[in-house]
């Protein structure tokens, strides 16, 4: 492993705590409420969070077991020379696509919202050079950027949240549980995927500082993620109510255009600016990671090699896949919602059950030989 | 074409390995370098014309010393260089006016030892040595029969005297800054720092300059690893001319591409010993009167010595209108750029047809009045440095007046944007250094690009870029953004805000001090305890 940059506990935190917000915190509210009507805050804060905690335990004991190594660095011992390598193979394919997936429908959101004129390919090589600068410099520096990110991302949310209390009203929340906890458990399927992020753990376990913190931070993070998501949802449906909400794809974004303070209106676009940020760390982290991948995988010891074919794949493919919104639908809401799951705890799963039966573990400090 | 790849994809950046090389680098020839002082007076003249020939100002002075057989001796010196009165007094008056030679004769230890009453006197072997004395501005003295030369330092004032600040001038601090003159600099150090634990190493920079640096700290305080990387860095300089602090910059920190600079620089010595005190490494040179220190953040360049000596309310409060200050004064022209172009649904309706009604006739486009008025400020602001006192102020006024009057009668730009520019000017004033004063005033521009290509999202784009860049500098290893980057409780205590003296119980933590802790608890002051009179005050306690 050639460098291994330095990343604390609380930047391990942040990091995959902006990983995920930024891009559920505006279309949460709008993709629970058809399922699960008032009843939406509780999604993100039960059955989401038991799924997280699920895959935080996996992930972290199964990086436990490689201490200094990356989780494709090990598939193959784990798993067998040829079945690791496709594996490994597989999951690049997946974060390649997920960035891709996210950059499209971010570039999307911005080009009809805001910049109606831009191309979208402007828009999105804009986002990809910022986020290829982050990772071509290396994890310590896009952990210390999110720290920034992290701060204006929780101040702004706050100060929506406090300038949007006046139309918030509790009727709107009633009855709870009309239907029974049934509902709530559909309902978060759609959402695990992203909860399920933070299995980004195993590919930055070897990075951490204090490796033995590493469960404590994960389960933490998915505990304040279901909360802050679980916060937001309770005032966006509080402030449109429960009808209204399955309309809207955006719904933060429709939350902000509420906002009138005196002459101060239409703030959309500073929430989205702040997403914007976090979309940026997002993006660094899965280019890191795919580039981290792709350099194991293949023998190289430079991950910098594989940023622009990493980036540039992610760029086709986000041009490629989704032909229409309504496709884009589709993929989150139908069978979509269990491809992340795949990734985030079956495999790490079986794989640990692997590597228990087949005894194959690094004792603590020991280096891959 | 693959060497161009391979060195973008390189990780890291890549250190040359020199290693250390003595600073004596006089470009002489070996032979010349080991030749020694000459034990016959009429050879060590005959050297002294040849080294120093075609220099004028060298003075030759003959003496005898001794009544009864005298021996001869010779003061080689450097007229504008050496004070000439106190020569007469320390040297010409004290060997004229010997009247009885000890038995063993004139001999250099006799000399220094009961004759010259010189201050400081060197004795040397090499006639290198003695060569680069005299053009120090060292008195030789060479005495017949033997073959070593004493050197005096009898100097000549020949700096300014100690006067207020040129570029960081404070409301209520104390007004004596560096000048030229590095004993000087030092004095006005150590009149701060009064400890034995303050440690002075000289170095030699410049082959031709031969600038001398001191490098300063506190022993104890600063990180031994920290010293030792200075003196490994200025050492490695092998230049022919360093005439300022800015090229000695250039040339010891850590990422030379950089806009911001990872090394501090001030007049003030009451900000190098605060800085020592914090457990910083400082460096005093000659001939410029800005001294360095090291490692510097992006904190260091926020702060004055205004803040500490104005009430901690007053001071956290101007501090915060600083930062307010340098965000402004790098994103305003961007963000009106941005709003007016790509955003107009944010601006208030009145202020909007304001605005728009103020506009009509611009036939340029938003970005690139801005750009026009920008630059044209630019221009006045560098031209304002050059002018001759007396027209200064006069044309800087009206030129400012008719030029944005003018301009704006001419429907060339809109009042809306002589307002932002005048703005963005005052609010980048207030940054507090001029280091980053400069590198502000460069990358508006990139914002104002930014922000008229993709409006807000641009500025974000751009600033996003920033940010990254300035968490991968590090100066001396410390993190650029220390105490915000690697999270730390320190950015409260003394980035944002200023805390009183009695809550800054520890140095930054980022800089790794070997004594950590600045004062013990228990500070806070507060009224005496038992009753008010004083009388039966209890002694010590709470």
């Amino acid at each position: 492993m050639p460098e291994h940059g330095r990343i604390s506990s609380v930047q391990l935190f942040l990091l995959l705590y902006i990983t995920e917000i930024s891009t559920t915190f505006l279309i949460i509210p709008g993709v629970l409420a058809k399922e699960a009507g008032t009843d939406s805050w509780l999604v993100s804060l039960v059955p989401v969070t038991v799924y997280g905690l699920a895959v935080a335990l996996v992930c972290v004991s199964l990086a436990g077991r490689f201490p200094n190594q990356v989780f494709t660095e090990y598939l193959p011992r784990v798993a067998g020379r040829w079945p690791g390598k496709i594996l490994a193979a597989a999951y690049i394919f997946f974060f390649v696509h997920v960035a891709a997936v996210i950059l499209s429908q971010g570039a999307n959101y911005i080009h009809t919202a805001f910049l109606r004129e831009t191309p979208l390919l402007a828009i999105e090589l804009l986002l990809l050079s910022v986020a290829v600068y982050g990772v071509y410099l290396g994890i310590e520096v896009i952990a210390r950027q999110n720290t920034l990110v992290f701060a204006l991302f929780m101040f702004s949310l706050l100060l929506l949240v406090t300038f949007v209390l006046e139309h918030f009203s509790f009727k709107n929340l009633l009855p709870v549980l009309e239907n029974g906890m049934f509902p709530v458990l559909k309902a978060s399927a759609l959402i695990i995927s992203w909860r399920g992020e933070v299995f980004f753990i195993l590919m930055l376990y070897p990075y951490l500082n204090r490796k033995q913190e590493a469960l404590r931070t994960a389960s933490g993070v998915v505990v304040f993620s279901g909360i802050s998501q679980s916060a937001i949802t309770l005032v966006a449906t509080g402030v449109f109510g429960a009808a209204l909400l399955p309309n809207m794809v955006f719904s933060i974004h429709e939350l902000v255009r509420y906002i009138s303070i005196g002459f101060l209106e239409r703030m959309e676009v500073f929430i989205v600016v702040i997403w914007v940020a976090g979309l940026i760390v997002k993006l660094a982290i899965f280019i890191h990671a795919a580039s981290t991948a792709a350099a194991h995988t293949l023998g190289l010891k430079n991950y910098r090699w594989f940023i622009v074919p990493a980036t540039l794949a992610a760029l086709v493919l986000s041009e490629t896949i989704f032909r229409t919104s309504l496709q884009q639908h589709e993929f989150f809401t139908g069978m979509g919602r269990y491809y992340a799951s795949i990734f985030q705890l079956l495999l790490p799963g079986l794989l640990l059950f692997t590597a228990v039966i087949r005894k194959r573990r690094d004792r603590a400090g020991a280096e891959k030989t | 074409m693959f060497r161009l790849i391979s060195r973008i994809t390189r990780p890291g950046k890549k250190r040359h390995n020199n290693s250390t090389r003595p600073q004596e680098r006089c470009k002489v020839a070996p032979s010349e370098e080991k030749r020694q002082v000459a034990a016959g007076l009429e050879q060590n003249k005959k050297i002294v014309h040849e080294v120093f020939d075609r220099c004028a100002d060298l003075v030759v002075r003959e003496f005898l010393i001794g009544r009864v057989n005298p021996v001869r001796a010779m003061a080689v010196f450097l007229d504008p260089l050496v004070n000439r009165d106190l020569m007469s007094e320390f040297l010409a008056h004290p060997l004229m006016e010997v009247d009885r030679v000890p038995p063993a004769g004139v001999t250099l230890d006799w000399l220094k030892e009961r004759v010259v009453t010189a201050g400081s006197i060197l004795e040397k072997r090499r006639w290198v040595e003695a060569g680069n004395g005299i053009a120090k501005g060292l008195v030789a003295l060479f005495v017949d029969g033997q073959s070593r030369v004493i050197l005096l330092d009898i100097p000549e004032v020949t700096s300014r005297a100690i006067s207020q600040p040129i570029s960081e001038q404070t409301l209520r601090g104390s007004a004596d800054a560096f000048n030229e003159d590095r004993r000087t600099n030092l004095a006005l150090l150590r009149k701060r720092l009064r400890s034995t634990r303050l440690a002075v190493e000289n170095l030699e920079l410049g082959t031709v300059t031969k600038n001398v640096v001191s490098i300063v700290y506190l022993k104890g305080y600063a990180d031994g690893g920290l010293v030792d990387e200075v003196k490994t860095r200025l050492r490695r300089i092998e230049i022919d001319g360093i005439l300022n602090s800015e090229q000695v910059t250039e040339f010891i920190q850590d990422s030379p591409y950089s806009l911001f600079s990872g090394v501090g620089t001030t007049e003030r010595p009451d900000i190098i010993a605060a800085n020592l005190l914090e457990g910083r490494v400082g460096l005093i040179l000659g001939n410029t009167p800005y001294a360095l220190f090291v490692p510097a953040t992006l904190g260091v360049f926020m702060q004055t010595p205004d803040d500490y000596s104005n009430r901690y309310w007053y001071g956290s409060f101007i501090r915060l209108l600083r930062w307010a200050g340098l965000f402004i004064a790098l994103l305003m022209p961007g963000f009106y750029i941005a709003v007016l172009s790509f955003h107009q649904e944010m601006v208030p309706t009145v202020l909007f047809t304001t605005i728009m009604a103020d506009r009509e006739g611009v036939p340029f486009p938003i970005f690139v009045e801005a750009l026009i008025m920008e630059l044209a400020f630019e221009m006045l602001r560098e031209a304002g440095v050059r002018l001759p006192r007396p027209f200064g102020q006069t044309i800087s006024i009206v030129g400012a007046i008719v030029i944005g009057q003018a301009a704006v009668s001419a429907r060339l730009v809109s009042t809306g944007m002589v307002v932002v520019v005048a703005l963005t000017a005052v609010a980048s004033y207030t940054v507090a250094t001029i280091p980053l004063a400069s590198v502000v005033r460069l990358l508006r521009f990139i914002f104002m690009f930014a922000g008229s290509g993709f409006g807000l999202f641009g500025v974000t784009a751009a600033m996003s870029l920033l940010t990254f860049h300035l968490c991968a500098l590090r100066s001396f290893g410390v993190p650029y953004l220390s105490p915000a980057a690697p999270l730390s409780p320190d950015i409260l205590r003394d980035t944002l805000v200023r805390v009183p003296v009695w809550m800054m119980r520890r140095r930054p933590r980022f800089l790794n001090p070997k004594d950590p802790v600045r004062q013990p608890a228990g500070h806070k002051p507060h009224p005496p305890a038992g009753r008010i009179s004083g009388r039966r005050r209890k002694k010590g306690g709470r």
